[in-house]
């Protein structure tokens, strides 16, 4: 799961030299890559589709990491 | 059962505005009281209610040199330059426009602007000249009909409020007649306006201006910047924008991690913020508000709200379209989606 978060987050933030093998899972989007609501919310909606999901928009804000991202979508699948 | 937003993104027009408009995902906003003076006075004015009218004008050009740097440093990519009246101070606008190159100012078109500020210039406009007179002590139209003729950062700004809403097809008119853009905002009550003032909505005036919103639409299409959307949400009797997408602002937000309640702050005429006080009308009460700049950052925000049919987002795509055509010098509007 978390390589194919990966793949959705650099296909979403058109990101360069980085791979999903290659992405640090604590790197933070917001802090690190700068990244804001809208490009977020972006990637919450692809990965909604891609997992089944539906994300509560007062979530949007804990989802800033690989890592915490693939932890939260676990946690909804149950 | 929503649909899954990759075969929403598969129809060819919906897919291509969707790349379209998320090239300014990056916009990051910010709004600058730049003087307390004004030379009108008009009915139920926002920026004359609260504190910060009250303030010590900063009009020294190297501190607010300063400001828009650090603003700039902190990520700020675009200004709105408004309260009380920026036409005063256009020293301290081009200022702005040198540090910050992408921004709108709001003003009541009385005063032209160097064409050196390449900013979006929001020109209010409340009815004909008697109209004008009546609410805002002054006629105003043919005045600025004059002073931006031809002036591609014009979009005049036409307010609703309940006593005007048939003046809207001859101030319509006489933009369209000299190829300006036409946007439409709601006039929204100040807290304590609401119940008591002559301007205070009701059911049946809402109802009128939507149905005279889209009607102008039809007729109007090179001229009027503006969506069916638009029109639903921002004339819906029972829900103000906040109480409908729930406002983004740190006057409502209490996050301070993402989007607006992480990066907007609203400055005074003194260069001080207060969060608790920050959004884009300070003042207006947020259970009415159906503010034209409210709109284009509280429904632009909420794309997820708007993602569960294509119907849904293509709604959604024509009110960015349209924010981005009213506010972002350059952009061009395209033909709406939803119909």
């Amino acid at each position: 799961m978390k390589k194919r978060v990966a793949e959705i987050i650099i296909n979403e933030l058109k990101l360069k030299d980085v791979t999903a093998e290659s992405f640090d899972e604590n790197l933070d989007l917001i802090e690190d890559l700068g990244i804001d609501s809208m490009e977020l919310t972006t990637i919450v909606v692809v990965l909604q589709d891609e997992f089944g999901i539906r994300i509560d928009e007062d979530d949007f804000s804990q989802l800033t990491t690989l890592a915490k991202i693939t932890s939260y979508i676990q946690a909804k699948k149950g | 059962m929503a649909t899954p937003f990759k075969e929403i993104l598969a129809q060819p027009e919906v897919g291509q505005r969707f790349e379209k408009v998320r090239q300014f995902f990056f916009l990051r906003e910010s709004t600058y009281d730049m003087t307390s003076r004004c030379n009108l006075r008009c009915e139920g004015c926002y920026f004359y209610e609260g504190d910060k009218q009250h303030t010590e004008d900063e009009r020294d050009p190297a501190k607010w040199r300063s400001l828009m740097e650090a603003e700039k440093g902190r990520g700020i990519t675009f200004v709105v330059l408004a309260g009380a009246e920026p036409g005063l101070v256009p020293e301290l606008c081009q200022v702005c426009y040198d540090v910050i190159p992408l921004g709108a100012i709001a003003t009541n078109g009385l005063k032209p602007f160097p064409p050196s500020i390449g900013y979006k210039i929001h020109i209010s406009v409340w009815g004909d000249d008697d109209e004008s007179q009546k609410w805002r002590g002054r006629a105003c139209l043919e005045q600025q009909l004059a002073s931006f003729k031809n002036d591609p950062r014009a979009v005049f700004v036409y307010t609703f409020t309940r006593r005007n809403i048939d003046q809207a097809d001859f101030v319509t008119q006489r933009i369209a007649q000299q190829g300006g853009k036409l946007t439409f905002n709601m006039f929204s009550p100040t807290v304590g306006y609401e119940g008591s003032g002559p301007l205070t909505w009701d059911v049946d005036a809402f109802h009128r201006t939507r149905d005279k919103m889209k009607e102008l639409l039809e007729r109007y299409p090179e001229t009027v910047l503006y969506s069916r959307y638009n029109a639903q949400v921002h004339t819906d009797p029972e829900r103000s924008l906040h109480a409908r997408f729930r406002c983004p602002y740190p006057r409502c937000n209490p996050d301070t991690k993402l989007g607006l309640g992480r990066s907007f702050r609203q400055y005074r005429t003194d260069l001080t913020w207060d969060r608790a006080a920050a959004c884009c009308v300070p003042d207006t009460n947020c259970d009415e508000c159906r503010h034209y700049a409210a709109g284009s950052s509280i429904i632009t925000a909420r794309m997820a709200q708007h993602v569960d049919s294509p119907e849904s987002f293509k709604k959604w795509l024509d009110y960015v379209d349209t924010y981005l055509a009213v506010w972002v010098a350059g952009y061009e509007k395209s033909p709406n989606l939803y119909r």
